[in-house]
């Protein structure tokens, strides 16, 4: 991460497992081929961060 | 208000048309093929494809055809999925475990990482990401994934 962040000139961003990503994967892309999904609002779509783990500043939508 | 219920079918009506080409063939539609299919016209599908990118779900080129359909891209990217005998294509790794979340099938992600090239090929099997060491970084902060999709 860190030599990525130097290579592209960036400040280091947040970051979560592989495991964390497949359940905000699962969470977020589960239902995509129902008939009923719709988009998560702000509200919704945080809750969902906070599910796998992603909460704080860096996280927040608002 | 049957107006908007009306568009609102015909939206979903193609999002899930559009899902399901890209599920069967890999490959997004044309404007035109959509059109084709849902009995609409081109300018009709476009401004569908507008509405449903409001969640940015969907997103068109300055062409006005598909390049996002998320998880999937309409165009390769270094996040491909191999699943049921496809070749996917993802716009970042959160999306390409979107797409076997997406399927309820296996797939293997050949992805490498971001900064030194290493192969790191993730699999999944049964619902489950087989462990594989490797952390996911976004460089974005969330309020501004969407200022720049394709930078995120």
């Amino acid at each position: 991460m860190g030599r990525w962040c130097r290579q592209w000139k960036r400040e280091q961003g947040g970051s979560f497992s592989l495991q964390q990503g497949w359940e905000l994967a699962r969470l977020w892309y589960g239902d995509r081929m129902s008939p009923k999904w719709r988009p998560f609002n702000a509200q919704e779509a945080q809750e969902v961060f906070a599910k796998v783990g992603l909460t704080g500043e860096f996280w927040s939508l608002k | 208000m049957a107006a908007a219920a009306e568009e609102a079918e015909f939206d979903n009506s193609l999002r899930l048309y559009t899902y399901r080409q890209v599920v069967a063939t890999g490959k997004a539609p044309t404007v035109a093929q959509a059109a084709a299919e849902m009995g609409g016209s081109e300018a009709a599908v476009r401004a569908a494809y507008a509405r449903l990118g409001e969640s940015h779900a969907f997103m068109l080129t300055e062409k006005g055809e598909l390049w996002r359909v998320a998880p999937f891209s309409a165009i390769p990217t270094p996040f491909p999925v191999e699943s049921g005998g496809r070749t996917y294509y993802a716009n970042c790794i959160w999306d390409a475990l979107g797409v076997p979340a997406m399927l309820g099938q296996d797939a293997t992600i050949p992805a490498s990482c971001a900064c030194c090239n290493l192969e790191m090929t993730l699999r999944v099997k049964a619902g489950s990401l087989l462990p594989h060491e490797g952390v996911i970084h976004v460089a974005v902060p969330a309020r501004r994934w969407y200022e720049d999709v394709v930078f995120t």
